[in-house]
């Protein structure tokens, strides 16, 4: 029992909401191309310049909001680069998600190293961090519960906001409703006279404004620095969470919870001495676990059909052994 | 005598009516090939237009013109007495067009009354009024009949519904005149009628409705006016009253079409395919084809009828090596399917024109020439040292699409892009061609039109006289009577009976379909 109070208790969950905070806001991002129809893989690269730039601005005029501002700047940048290059030159979207992630690795590091003239991190530099938001009266109302909602830096308000917000705008807006047709079926939103490439380009910026907040939330948040890759992976996780989840507000919330869960829980674990390298691939390892089960049921149609084949194939071979006296009746 | 009755006085010249649409002169070319060649028509306000032609006489090309999907190259249109230019769909729709297509352009995530308002959303304070769009909805389809639950969802809706709601789309956009696109191709013939009363419903209220079709029947019993094209050219427009099925016929094709048994004689040769107690499990693994025995001889045509659905498909997918069979053997000129794969027995010789044509017929999005060549790709002339002769490859297209009269812009064009006895065709080029002594050929003319079907009937022909074993499996009866010397009769997988073609009693064929055991006169199949 001892064990599991100090596992589990409101700290665990603050730490669940606050790791989660990143990947969600990413994920709402990818959720608005996804839905309209494009496999986005460039969220880790827009994440990463994101943050970035966030140092960056916040630097230089030494106001958090400027390098928030910076930081959106930025990922919009690529998000534009990406959606002129996928849906007006209809290059393959994966390559260009990849590529611009490369890039934006590589970016950041020469850029590191021509300003600053270091690798790995920048720190100091007078960097402004974001304020943490203290919610008044949240220790009167709920005494030793209050961390569950007061104490957060903006943006974790942000991307728990937001998922309602994304439920009403999908469901109750035009844009939201020809983001869906789009994506499902173009050939409805032609036929109807939306403009697919119009759509599809305001998809792809209002997931660069999110991905550009989560990054500046990594830099900017409760850790003022930026590292080299320091996105790690979320992007990544973010995108299977949305293979799975369809892009839909509420399945992104609960893919993002379950990963920050891992993710706070294993930093937990840490402290009862499991070796470091394993607790890390927790988190990677249960979002891994999802997204096989899950996309197996998206292509349940390859797997049957490579079954069939080679059971064919064998039978095939097995075939001249069988007998014709053998007849059922 | 004159006074006798009112008489729909189909002489009246055009101008006394009002016209809902005048076409003038319309011409609408691709490339070299003329979709459409100075056609005019006019369709009277309050009628229904029925406009009829084989696959490619240039009915939806004509009405994509009229709905602006398409410009003219040259021709006017004339709305309601006025010259209009269909820029965009948005204009046709503002000149009081609606058009239902072919293919539903439907979203399936959405609800009924979301899909109707696509695009014209019902808003309050910026948000849409979901609970405004469902009365509307529902308003409009207790106005005109068209009984749908404006909350469902379409993806769980059946066809017939879906087409509901795209009239309703239609209908929401204030439309007058409705251009329904082979609005019965995809329905059931219950679904047909009660389509064919809204429409009735329709121009009873004052409203026209044009309709595309090749189905004879129902152009006869819906329709007030004909309108037939034929290769992209105008053939005639007449009150249908005055036409019959035959006369329909002949304007279509251009010459007297007969479904006449054909005469021959008897050539029967030696056995070509020898199947012997053969079984095959469905893909639920159910038995699905029970003890089936019988020869096919060089020369002659058997015939697999039967209703849909009772073991033909998995006897045709056994023979051509797409299925295992779990018993029982079927011999192709000696040789024992049940151990050469798919292209080693079509090496052996069998040629299959499948029943799914866009499935295992073509590959849709390739060209004609591409088409026409898979499975020879390393025989000369299509390949030369191993290496394919994309040159030797379209000019044999080109003699080919000459050869089975493949209406196309040429050996170039994308499959997909063809009606569907012209696909037909192509699959039937492909495999009439490689000299097989054996031709599996199920379902030869589904969704083909009667031209075409007279013409694929006589290459069928033309191959038993050849000297080859030809199987045809169908589930138009009419078809087998026409082309088989034999005809075996499936019901729930087993093979109920044989039946000589010549003077065939199509009564006794019935009931066996229906399961009803024949008495054992011919004495052909076991059990």
């Amino acid at each position: 029992m001892e064990v599991l109070d100090k596992l589990l208790n409101v700290a665990l969950l603050v730490a669940t909401l606050r790791t989660t905070a990143p990947i969600l806001l990413v994920g709402l991002g990818g959720s608005f191309t996804t839905k309209a129809g494009i496999f986005n893989i460039g969220l880790e690269g827009q994440m990463l310049v994101g943050a970035f730039f966030a140092v960056l601005g916040s630097i230089w005029s030494g106001s958090a909001l400027v390098g928030v501002l910076c930081g959106v700047a930025a990922a919009l940048v690529f998000a534009l680069i990406f959606a002129l290059l996928v849906v007006t030159f209809r290059a393959n979207e994966v390559v260009v998600g990849l590529a611009l992630n490369i890039l934006a690795g590589g970016m950041t590091i020469s850029l590191m190293k021509a300003i600053f003239g270091t690798r790995g991190s920048i720190v100091g530099h007078g960097i402004v961090g974001l304020p943490k938001v203290q919610i008044p009266w949240a220790r009167e109302l709920l005494g030793s519960w209050a961390p569950l909602i007061s104490g957060y830096t903006p943006m974790v308000y942000v991307a728990f906001i937001a998922v309602p917000l994304l439920v009403l705008f999908y469901k109750r807006t035009k844009l939201g409703l020809y983001i869906r047709v789009v994506g499902e079926k173009p050939e409805a939103a032609e036929a109807l006279g939306i403009s697919i490439t119009r759509v599809r380009y305001i998809a792809s910026l209002l997931c660069g404004l999110l991905a550009g907040l989560a990054g500046a939330h990594l830099s900017l948040g409760y850790i003022t620095m930026f590292t080299e890759n320091m996105s790690s992976g979320r992007g990544f996780m973010a995108v299977a969470i949305l293979i799975f989840s369809n892009g839909d507000p509420l399945k992104v919330l609960g893919g993002c919870l379950l990963f920050g869960f891992a993710d706070a829980f294993s930093l937990r674990l840490q402290t009862f001495g499991f070796p470091s390298y394993l607790i890390l691939a927790v988190p990677y390892v249960v979002a891994l676990v999802a997204l096989f089960a899950l996309s197996y049921r998206g292509r349940p149609r390859i797997i049957r059909e490579t079954l069939d084949s080679m059971r064919k194939l064998l039978s095939v071979e097995n075939k001249p052994t069988e007998n014709d006296n053998t007849l059922p009746r | 005598m004159s006074e006798a009755s009112p008489s729909p006085a189909p002489a009246t010249p055009a101008a006394t009516a009002e016209m809902a649409v005048e076409l003038i002169g319309i011409t609408k070319r691709f490339n070299a090939f003329v979709a459409n060649d100075s056609v005019s028509i006019a369709v009277r306000r309050g009628e229904i237009h029925a406009i009829i032609g084989e696959n490619g006489a240039g009915k939806t090309t004509l009405m994509n013109v009229l709905f602006g999907l398409l410009q003219p190259d040259e021709g006017t249109i004339r709305i309601g007495g006025q010259d209009m230019v269909m820029a965009d769909p948005a204009a046709a729709i503002n000149a009081g067009l609606g058009m239902v297509h072919q293919h539903f352009k439907l979203v399936p995530s959405l609800s009924v009354a979301d899909n109707v308002f696509l695009g014209m959303e019902i808003r309050r304070n910026g948000l849409i009024d979901h609970a405004a769009q469902i009365e509307k909805t529902r308003e409009l389809s207790e106005r005109f009949g068209l009984r749908v639950d404006p909350t469902e969802r379409v993806s769980l809706l059946s066809v017939g519904i879906e087409q509901r709601i795209e009239i309703l789309k239609v209908l929401a956009r204030g439309a007058r005149t409705i251009i329904l696109d082979e609005p019965t191709a995809v329905l059931t013939p219950q679904e047909s009628r009660e389509l064919f009363q809204t429409l009735r419903g329709f121009v009873a209220g004052g409203m026209t409705v044009i309709f595309i079709s090749h189905h004879l029947e129902e152009v006869m019993e819906v329709s007030d006016t004909v309108t037939v094209l034929r290769h992209g050219k105008h053939v005639a427009t007449r009150p249908t009253a005055e036409l019959t099925k035959a006369d329909l016929v002949r304007m279509m094709v251009g010459r007297d079409v007969s479904f006449e048994r054909r005469r021959r004689d008897r050539t029967a040769g030696e056995v070509v395919l020898d199947v012997k107690n053969l079984w095959a499990r469905d893909d639920r693994r159910l038995p699905a084809l029970r003890d089936a025995s019988f020869t096919v001889r060089a020369g002659e045509i058997v015939g697999i009828a039967g209703v849909a659905g009772n073991g033909q498909t998995e006897l045709a997918e056994v023979l051509a090596g797409l299925r295992p069979a779990s018993h029982g053997s079927a011999m192709l000129k000696g040789r024992d399917l049940a151990t050469l794969s798919p292209s080693r027995i079509r090496e052996a010789g069998l040629a299959h024109v499948p029943g799914d044509r866009m499935v295992r017929g073509v590959d849709g999005g390739a060209s004609i020439s591409a088409n026409l060549l898979m499975g020879r790709q390393s025989k000369a002339p299509w390949a030369r040292h191993g290496v394919l002769d994309w040159k030797a490859a379209a000019s044999q297209a080109v003699d080919m699409i000459k050869r089975f009269d493949i209406r196309a812009r040429g050996p170039e064009d994308t499959v997909k892009r063809l009606s569907g006895g012209n696909i037909q065709k192509v699959v039937l080029a492909r495999e009439f061609t490689n000299d097989s002594d054996f031709l599996l050929i199920d379902q030869p003319t589904r969704g083909v039109d009667i031209g075409a079907q007279e013409s694929i009937h006589d290459e069928i022909m033309r191959q038993r006289a050849a000297g080859r074993a030809v199987l045809v499996i169908s589930v138009q009866l009419d078809e087998l009577l026409t082309l088989a010397d034999r005809i075996l009769v499936m019901f729930n997988g087993r093979i109920m009976g044989e039946v000589e073609g010549d003077g065939a009693d199509s009564e006794r064929i019935g009931m066996m379909m229906a399961g009803v055991e024949a008495e054992p006169a011919t004495g052909g199949a076991a059990s």
